[in-house]
């Protein structure tokens, strides 16, 4: 797969990401029609799909360099965002053993493994990152093995440990997530790191998505989407950091919220591990500016009509209830009440 | 995958070790506790049977799996004894793990008895915290089990000459063990029962039973939303009879343990045979676990 | 927001078990339906350095938690399967027991827990990692960063405390009336 890689971009501070004409158009937009319910909405996590987003095993984008950079400076400050529990080194090991093949298999160009029984050779160059390692030695390896390849890789990752009918979060990399603290939730079983959903019309909805987990096979991982609104591309948008990233909000006006809103997706991947049995939880996240997502017509029709008509528990749950109107008056503009086609694909080639 | 059969060791007159190399490309590594699910082509239908890896789960080039002839056997197994021979091809599913090891366990202590084995000789390429493991066999299949287990001090073989004192031993276990039961439903009730009168709570008691489906009465499904109506023969199960049919009817374990066979039921009367429903939800007789449930009445109506 | 606040179960004998210790950091002890011989209670009284702390039929008193603690995971090490931990008392110390239970190798199943005494919450801030004790309502000042803190309802039981994140983050000094904890 061709990986076109900008040289780092910051997603904090002065905020200089930007997608090209092709990041945009290979977004994951996660509404398939003109309205926003929730919907149990996992499927087969296969290659392909509506945008190339969906190629690869594990997504790496243009951004891939920025956002390692970002992982490591958010690491740096904070350890406590990357935490895994004694008894899960098989499950460290699966990790690094899926996405080094994973990454190798899909980015030739970039990735390198090499693998002699035990003796492996990885190379990064995007990272310049060249490490030869005893698999399942840890002292072989700069540090333990989830962090060393999460470190190398776009996106979160927790480990669930599967045991008395349950999964529990005992593990994970957490730089970039949508306002949990790892820290907090590490240990943590099913219902209790999802918490109980203030809605109605979700009430067992977590024991069946607990028990469809708990049967998910090897070889047949699943993906679903989920998706915010953040202000600013920041990836940070941890409870720890609140108190810098909070005042963000306040600062959205009708001039630039086309820059500063984005929408944030997740395209999160659920894949069974096998020596550990235990389940790789990927959060994917992907950050467009309003106004690089109007420049595919649908989109903008689409979120706009999804955004003002959404219900007012779903935008309260999804913290856009402050600014909505200032974002859907914006998107107004680009709204000109035509039929929009179903499903998420841009309906373009060209912006 | 397609694997072929590289070796047959006969361990015993009932017994015997399969080695299973890929057709082509390299296994997935499997844990320890893993089954894979083996297509056995016989002459006038095809078996599907679940057995346990006994191989190490690092070894990427081969599976081994250990095959019982079962007496009365509706004919997998026996045909794997009788008819198959080196260099034969089999349809071999993808290893799921439905009996894992607790990662949280201050120490192991494995029970099994006969087939039951199995899971277990996995689990010793791999052990890392403290284990005990007790076999129970019969005098006539003591040679055959011992060939298959190091020779350890927390390693011991029980047949009517040495009997295991199962309550003493669970009654001194500290309470970070974990109690792993694999065996036939006689030893796993037994087992079971005196582990809960000593206190023990279920969440540190692990079963995989080699119960499978044994067939029955016939009886007739009709499938409401395929519009099918089918007979279930004795010798088959519900679920292989919707297989049969060209129904991608869903299935995991194919023991009556996981309920991933799972089917609405709109009439009838089933015969739980499962190891999943609560008391509750058999009484309420909604649903049928299809891998080994049958009927007690001489149709059922299900929602597929 | 995400809640994971438990919910407890009045006190009451687990019958599938076949020891019983019962640990408290209140006054009060349970009332037992039947005086059975493989029950203890372990309480914490004031009792004066060299003087002999009781020990009297199946009851056991203690100086201060922390020797409860202490004794608590030596007595756990030596366990057979088959008993069940009991700790009622106030939040922290009911899951600081449990910890050192599972540590000890006990499962969930195995430990019942029963909130009695003070409404009192252990907090952690989640900016300075500061913990902070004996909360009793819902706005609390960090005396590590300074941040005056809404306490979450999410519970970590790992961390045996509550979530306090930064109040007035958005709105800055803008802090809301606090409320004392009800549960």
């Amino acid at each position: 797969m061709d990986l076109n890689l900008k040289p780092a971009e910051t997603f904090r501070g002065d905020f200089s990401v930007r997608n090209s004409d092709a990041a945009i158009l290979r977004f994951p937009f996660p509404f398939h029609e003109d309205r926003y319910m929730y919907a149990v909405n996992i499927e087969p996590h296969m290659r392909g799909g509506p945008t190339a987003a969906y190629d690869a095993i594990f997504d790496l984008d243009e951004h891939y360099i920025g956002e390692c950079e970002d992982r490591a400076l958010t690491l740096l400050d904070d350890p406590l965002r990357c935490q895994v529990l004694p008894h899960m080194m098989d499950a460290e090991w699966d990790t690094l053993e899926l996405l080094m093949e994973s990454l190798a298999l899909d980015y030739p160009a970039q990735f390198t493994l090499t693998k002699n029984d035990a003796s492996w050779h990885w190379v990064n160059r995007p990272l310049g990152l060249d490490q030869h390692f005893t698999f399942g030695d840890p002292a072989s390896l700069p540090c333990p093995p989830f962090e060393y390849i999460t470190r190398q890789v776009q996106g979160d990752f927790t480990l669930q440990d599967q045991r008395e009918n349950n999964l529990f979060m005992d593990g994970g990399m957490v730089t970039s997530q949508a306002d949990w603290s790892l820290n907090f939730d590490l240990g943590m079983s099913f219902h209790e790191w999802h918490g109980p959903v203030p809605v109605a019309h979700e009430t067992g909805v977590f024991d069946r998505a607990l028990a469809y987990l708990l049967r998910l096979q090897l070889g047949r991982p699943v993906r679903r989407l989920n998706w915010t609104l953040t202000a600013n591309p920041r990836l940070d948008t941890s409870p720890e950091n609140y108190p810098i990233w909070g005042p963000d909000k306040a600062g959205i006006t009708p001039e630039n919220v086309g820059t500063k809103m984005c929408l944030r997706v997740e395209l999160q991947t659920l894949t069974r591990l096998p020596r550990s049995n235990a389940i790789l939880f990927g959060i994917r996240g992907y950050l467009i500016r309003l106004e690089e997502l109007v420049r595919v017509k649908k989109w903008g029709r689409r979120l706009h009509r999804v955004l003002r008509d959404l219900h007012p528990d779903i935008a309260a749950y999804k913290g856009t209830l402050p600014y909505r109107h200032i974002i859907v008056d914006y998107l107004s503009a680009f709204d000109d009440g035509a039929v929009t086609s179903a499903g998420t694909s841009p309906d373009q080639d060209l912006l | 995958m397609k694997m072929r059969i590289a070796k047959i060791l006969t361990l015993s007159p009932s017994i015997a070790k399969f080695t299973l190399q890929p057709v082509s490309g390299a296994l997935p590594v499997a844990a320890p506790g893993a089954h894979v699910i083996v297509e056995i082509p016989g002459p006038t239908r095809i078996w599907k049977n679940a057995y346990s890896l006994v191989s190490s789960p690092e070894d990427r080039g081969q599976y081994e799996i250990i095959v019982r002839r079962v007496e009365h056997s509706r004919g997998g197994s026996a045909w794997l004894h009788g008819h198959a021979s080196a260099g034969d091809v089999l349809e071999v599913s993808a290893p799921q793990n439905l009996f894992p090891i607790n990662r949280l366990a201050k120490k192991h202590l494995l029970l099994s008895a006969g087939i039951g084995l199995t899971p277990f000789l996995a689990y010793l390429h791999t052990l890392n915290a403290p284990f005990e493991l007790h076999h129970l066999c019969k005098p006539e299949d003591e040679a055959a089990f011992r060939s298959l287990l190091p020779n350890a001090a927390n390693i011991t073989l029980h047949t009517s000459r040495n009997a295991l004192d199962l309550n003493a031993l669970l009654a001194a276990q500290k309470l970070g063990t974990h109690l792993y039961l694999c065996g036939p439903d006689n030893f796993m009730r037994v087992a079971l029962a005196t582990a809960q009168t000593l206190g023990w709570p279920d969440a540190k008691i692990h079963q995989e039973s080699f119960g499978g489906a044994t067939g029955g009465e016939a009886f007739t499904v009709h499938l409401q939303r395929s519009g099918l109506t089918l007979e279930v023969a004795p010798e088959m199960s519900l679920l292989e009879t919707l297989e049969a049919a060209g129904l991608a009817a869903p299935c995991l374990c194919r023991g009556g343990a996981c309920g991933e066979c799972e089917l609405p039921v709109l009439s009838g009367l089933p015969d739980h045979r499962d190891h999943v429903l609560t008391p509750e939800r058999r009484a309420a007789n909604a649903s049928i676990l299809t891998c080994v449930s049958r009927a007690l009445s001489p149709e059922l109506v299900l929602d597929f | 927001m995400s809640k994971s606040r438990p919910i407890y179960a009045p006190f009451k004998l687990d019958l599938a078990g076949k020891a019983h210790l019962i640990v408290t950091n209140q006054p009060e002890v349970p009332e037992l339906e039947a005086a059975l011989a493989n029950i203890e209670i372990w309480t914490v009284q004031t009792i004066a350095p060299g003087v002999q702390a009781p020990i009297r039929d199946n009851t056991r008193a203690f100086r201060a938690v922390p020797e409860l603690f202490t004794h608590l995971a030596h007595r756990l090490s030596r366990a057979a399967t088959g008993l069940r931990l009991y700790a009622i008392g106030t939040e922290s110390f009911i899951w600081d027991a449990h910890n050192i239970a599972m540590a000890a190798g006990l499962s969930a199943t195995e430990i019942h827990l029963t909130q009695s005494g003070p409404l009192v919450r252990r907090v952690i801030c989640t900016h300075c990692k500061t913990t902070i004790e004996d909360v009793p309502q819902n706005i609390v000042t960090c005396p590590g960063c300074g941040a005056a803190l809404f306490v979450r309802d999410h519970f970590s039981r790992r961390l045996a405390g509550f979530m306090g994140v930064k109040v007035d983050a958005e709105t800055p000094g803008q802090i809301p009336a606090a409320e004392v904890f009800v549960s």
